[in-house]
C-alpha cells in the first residue's frame, strides 16, 4: 500500500506523538484510523457530538503532514458552482467584447455563415477551458500538486442531492466537468468529512468512507487536552475541572458541555486567577461552560451534588 | 464456546475467519456489504492480526457506520474475539499446540488405561489402519481436527439454517467421517468383547462430542441469525392479539426497527421540488453584473402547507387485546411524525400527545389505559373530539381512527365522521377485527367505511408497515 504520500502517517504510535506535539491528544482508535484513512486512500467520515475535535482532527492533521488545508463548509442550499467549480462569467463576457475586432480579422474574407462556423471552429472552445475556470474547494483540493487535506464539514447540513455530487469527488478522486472531460487528482489529498448527525447519510456516503465517531473523551484524557491547550492551568485545578465537566455532563441538559468550552473555561479561570474550584466561583463562570439559560439553572441546582463528584 | 472457535481457525485462515466473523456481524442486524467485506479486508490487512485493539478499531471503521452499529459492533467483537489475540492469528495452522481444544479431557476419562488394554487385545488390531480409530486412539489432534472440517464441508454444515437441523448434520458428518465402520465393530463386539466394546464406544463418544461442537458453532455463526429472522418474520405475520407476554420486548424492537426504516424512508428529501416559478426582479437584479444577461436565474419557493396526522385510539375492553399495540403503533408514530396528535379513548377522549412525548413507551401506555380505559362510546368520543380539534383540522390533515367500531348499538354519530372527512385531507379507519367480521352483532363498520376514505384491516405488523408506507408517500 502506498504509504509514500504521506510517510508521516505510517505508523499508530508516531501519529499519536505527531498529533500530541502539534496540540491534539488523540485515541488510539483516531489515530487508527487516520493511518488507515492514508494507507487506503478513502475518505474519514467524522461523526460526533458538536466540540469534540472533528474539525481539529482535519487541521490538526494538515499541520502534521504539512500540506495546505481546502476546507468546504457546507449549508443548505450548496450545490456544484459553490463547491466544485464555476466559469468566469464575467471574464468570458469582457473577452468576447476585447476580441471582437480580432474575431472580425479571424473572419475576414470568408464567405457565407457555414464559412465562418468552420473558421471560428479550427479555435476550439476557447472560453470554456482551464483559463476559465474558476476553482472552488472540491476542484482546488484535486487540483493539488503534493496532495493537501480537504476538509468537508458538517455534511450533514448540506442537501441530499449534494452527498451525490460528492460520490465521485470521494471513491474516484476525480471531478467530471462536460466541457473539459474529466480532471483527476494530481495527487491524492486526504479527505475528513465530518457530521453532527442531524441526519441520515445515504448509505451510498457512507459505503465510501471509513467511519470514525469521537464521543466525549474520558477524565483522563481530558485532562490531558486541558493540561496541553491551557499549560498555565495548575494540574490539581485541571483535574478537578475536568471531573466537574464530566459530572455536569451526567445531567439532563439541552447542550452538554464539549471539550471546546472545558478549554474556554480553563482558560478563564487562568484569567481569573483561580486557585481552587470553590461553588461561589463556578457559580459566577458557569455562563462560559454552558450556553442555555435553562441549563445554568438546571446546573445550580445541582451544584452541591457536583461539587461533591470534584472532591470526590 | 470461545475455547471452542479456537478450532475452526486451525485448519482455515484468518481471512476465512474474518469472513465469518463478518457473517456473525450480519446476525447481529449490521449490514456489510461485499464492499464493506473488501475494505474490512484490506484493513485487516494492513494493522494485522497481532493487536487486538488495534484490529477491533480498525474493523470497526470500516463495518461500523452509525454509533447504533459501533455499540453493536464492539459488543459483537468481543463476543466473538474473547481469547487473547493468538487465536484470531496466522498461528492456527499449528493445532497440536493448543492446549485447550474441546472434547480432549473431560469427555473421555479412560484414555489411557483403554490404549493401554487395547494393546493386548486382538480384536481391536481389526480396527488399526482404519484412519479414523487410530486418530481417535493416539489422540492426534491435527489430523481429527482436519478430518471433522473435511467431513463438515463435504456435509455442507455451512447452510444449517435452524436449531432442529443440528441432530442431523451431527449425523451427516459422522457419516462422512467414516463411524460406520466403528459402528459396525462396535455390534460385533458388543457380544463378545465387551472391554473392546466399551473402547470403541468410548471413542465414538468423544468423537460425537466433537462433532456436535462443530455443528453447534456453524449453528452459531450461520444459523442463529437465520432463526432469528424467521421468528421476526413470524412475529410480524402474528395477529397481535396473540403476542404472547414474552415476545413483547422482541415486538417492541420490530416496532422500532419499522419507524426506524419507515423515518429513513421518509425523513429525506426535504427541499425537493420546492422550486416554483422564476422570480424576474430577482434575477433581473443578479444579472446586472453581467451586462444583463441573467446567468443566476432565481426561483420562487413554493410554499408547502405541512400535513399534519391526528390519531385516535380506541383502549376499551372489546379491543383490550389490541389496545397496547394500537398504542404502541401511535407511540411509534410520533417518533417518526413529529406533528401527530394523539388521542385515546373509550367512552371520554383526551389528547395524549404529550405523555407520549414525556415517557418512554410501557409507562405512557399504562397511563393512557388506566386514564382513559372502560366501555366504549364512540358517539361521545367523537364528540369530544370535535370539539379539542375539530377547528384545526385542515386539507393537510389526515385522521387516522383505530378501533373495532363495536359501539354497544348505541349512535356512533356518523354525522361527526362526516364532518370530520368533509374538512381533513383524509380518514382512515384502521380496525383490528378480520374483514369477515366486520358488521356482525354490533359491528358498525359498513356504516363507517362510507364515511372514511379508507378502511383497513390491522392486526399485524406488515399490514401496520404497508399502511403507514402508504400514509407517508401519499402526503407529498
Amino acid at each position: 500500500m502506498s504509504d509514500t504520500h504521506y510517510p508521516a502517517l505510517s505508523d499508530v504510535d508516531a501519529i499519536q506523538r505527531a498529533f500530541e506535539s502539534a496540540g491534539y491528544i488523540c485515541t488510539t482508535r483516531i489515530a487508527t484510523v487516520v493511518r488507515l484513512a492514508a494507507a487506503l486512500e478513502k475518505p474519514v467520515l467524522i461523526e460526533g457530538p458538536p466540540g469534540v475535535g472533528k474539525t481539529e482532527l482535519a487541521k490538526t492533521c494538515a499541520m502534521v503532514v504539512d500540506r495546505p488545508l481546502v476546507r468546504l463548509q457546507c449549508y443548505e442550499g450548496l450545490d456544484e458552482s459553490k463547491a466544485l467549480y464555476e466559469w468566469k462569467y464575467g471574464k468570458q463576457l469582457l473577452y468576447t467584447q476585447l476580441l471582437k475586432e480580432q474575431l472580425g480579422e479571424v473572419l475576414d474574407g470568408a464567405k457565407g455563415l457555414s464559412e465562418s462556423m468552420q473558421r471560428l471552429h479550427q479555435f476550439g472552445d476557447v472560453f470554456y477551458s482551464e483559463d476559465f475556470l474558476e476553482s472552488r474547494p472540491l476542484l482546488k483540493a484535486m487540483e493539488a500538486d503534493n496532495g493537501g487535506v480537504l476538509l468537508i464539514d458538517e455534511i450533514d447540513k448540506a442537501d441530499f442531492e449534494f452527498e451525490s455530487l460528492l460520490l465521485e469527488v470521494l471513491s474516484d478522486f476525480q471531478v467530471s466537468i462536460p466541457e473539459l472531460g474529466t480532471i483527476q487528482a494530481r495527487s491524492k489529498p486526504l479527505v475528513f468529512l465530518t457530521s453532527n448527525d442531524t441526519r441520515d447519510l445515504s448509505d451510498a456516503l457512507k459505503r465510501r468512507c471509513l467511519h470514525l465517531h469521537i464521543p466525549f473523551p474520558s477524565v483522563e484524557l481530558e485532562a490531558r487536552i486541558v493540561a496541553s491547550r491551557v499549560p498555565d492551568l495548575a494540574q490539581s485545578m485541571t483535574d478537578q475541572l475536568v471531573r466537574f465537566v464530566h459530572a455536569i455532563r451526567s445531567l439532563d441538559l439541552k447542550k452538554a458541555p464539549a471539550i471546546s468550552e472545558t478549554v474556554d473555561w480553563a482558560k478563564s479561570l487562568v484569567l481569573l486567577h483561580a486557585r481552587d474550584l470553590d461553588s461561589a466561583l463556578v457559580q459566577d463562570t458557569l455562563n462560559v461552560l454552558l450556553k442555555y439559560e435553562e441549563d445554568i439553572q438546571t446546573a445550580e441546582g445541582q451544584l452541591p451534588k457536583l461539587m461533591a463528584a470534584v472532591a470526590g | 464456546m470461545a475455547t471452542e472457535r479456537v478450532d475452526s481457525t486451525l485448519s482455515s485462515t484468518s481471512s476465512d475467519q474474518l469472513l465469518a466473523f463478518i457473517q456473525y456481524l450480519r446476525g447481529k442486524k449490521i449490514p456489510v456489504s461485499p464492499a464493506d467485506t473488501l475494505d474490512a479486508i484490506g484493513v485487516a490487512e494492513l494493522v494485522g492480526y497481532d493487536d487486538k485493539v488495534l484490529l477491533r478499531d480498525g474493523l470497526a471503521s470500516a463495518l461500523a457506520k452509525s454509533r447504533h452499529e459501533l455499540t453493536l459492533f464492539e459488543a459483537a467483537f468481543e463476543d466473538y474475539f474473547q481469547l487473547p489475540t493468538e487465536r484470531f492469528g496466522p498461528s492456527g495452522s499449528n493445532p497440536s499446540e493448543q492446549p485447550n481444544t474441546p472434547s480432549a479431557p473431560d469427555a473421555a476419562p479412560p484414555p489411557d488405561g483403554i490404549v493401554n488394554q487395547t494393546q493386548e487385545d486382538d480384536p481391536l488390531e481389526g480396527l488399526r489402519g482404519n484412519a479414523l480409530f487410530d486418530a481417535l486412539e493416539s489422540r492426534d489432534e491435527s489430523a481429527l481436527s482436519v478430518a471433522i472440517e473435511t467431513a463438515a464441508a463435504e456435509a455442507k454444515v455451512e447452510e444449517i439454517s435452524l436449531f432442529t437441523q443440528r441432530g442431523q448434520y451431527v449425523r451427516k458428518i459422522l457419516d462422512a467421517l467414516g463411524d460406520e465402520a466403528l459402528r459396525e465393530a462396535a455390534i460385533e463386539f458388543e457380544q463378545s468383547e465387551p472391554a473392546a466394546f466399551e473402547a470403541v464406544q468410548a471413542l465414538r463418544e468423544q468423537l460425537r462430542e466433537r462433532v456436535r461442537d462443530r455443528v453447534e458453532r456453524a449453528y452459531l455463526i450461520h444459523a442463529s441469525a437465520a432463526t432469528e429472522d424467521l421468528l421476526d418474520e413470524s412475529l410480524s405475520k402474528l395477529k397481535l392479539g396473540n403476542v404472547d407476554h414474552s415476545q413483547m420486548a422482541r415486538l417492541k424492537r420490530l416496532m422500532d426497527r419499522m419507524a426506524r426504516k419507515l423515518a429513513a424512508r421518509h425523513g429525506r428529501r426535504r427541499r425537493k421540488y420546492r422550486r416554483g416559478k422564476l422570480h424576474v426582479g430577482e434575477t433581473v437584479r443578479r444579472a446586472i453584473s453581467t451586462d444583463g444577461i441573467p446567468f443566476h436565474p432565481r426561483w420562487r419557493k413554493i410554499e408547502r402547507k405541512r400535513p399534519q396526522i391526528m390519531a385516535i385510539c380506541d383502549v376499551s375492553g372489546s379491543v383490550a387485546a389490541y389496545a397496547k399495540f394500537l398504542l404502541m403503533f401511535l407511540y411509534a408514530l410520533q417518533d417518526v411524525l413529529p406533528r401527530t396528535r394523539s388521542f385515546a379513548f373509550s367512552a371520554a377522549l383526551g389528547e395524549v400527545s404529550d405523555l407520549f412525548a414525556s415517557l418512554p413507551v410501557e409507562e405512557a401506555i399504562e397511563r393512557v389505559n388506566l386514564k382513559y380505559g372502560g366501555a366504549t362510546d364512540y358517539g361521545r368520543a367523537l364528540q369530544d373530539f370535535s370539539e379539542l380539534a375539530l377547528a384545526e383540522i385542515n386539507r393537510a390533515t389526515t385522521v387516522i381512527i383505530l378501533g373495532d367500531a363495536r359501539n354497544n348499538q348505541a349512535d356512533l354519530r356518523v354525522d361527526l365522521l362526516a364532518e370530520i372527512k368533509a374538512r381533513s385531507k383524509q380518514v382512515i379507519w384502521l380496525n383490528p377485527e378480520s374483514t369477515r367480521l366486520w358488521g356482525t352483532g354490533d359491528s358498525e363498520m359498513l356504516l363507517v367505511k362510507r364515511h372514511c376514505h379508507l378502511v383497513r384491516e390491522c392486526n399485524n405488523l406488515k399490514q401496520l408497515e404497508r399502511i403507514i408506507d402508504k400514509l407517508l408517500s401519499d402526503k407529498r
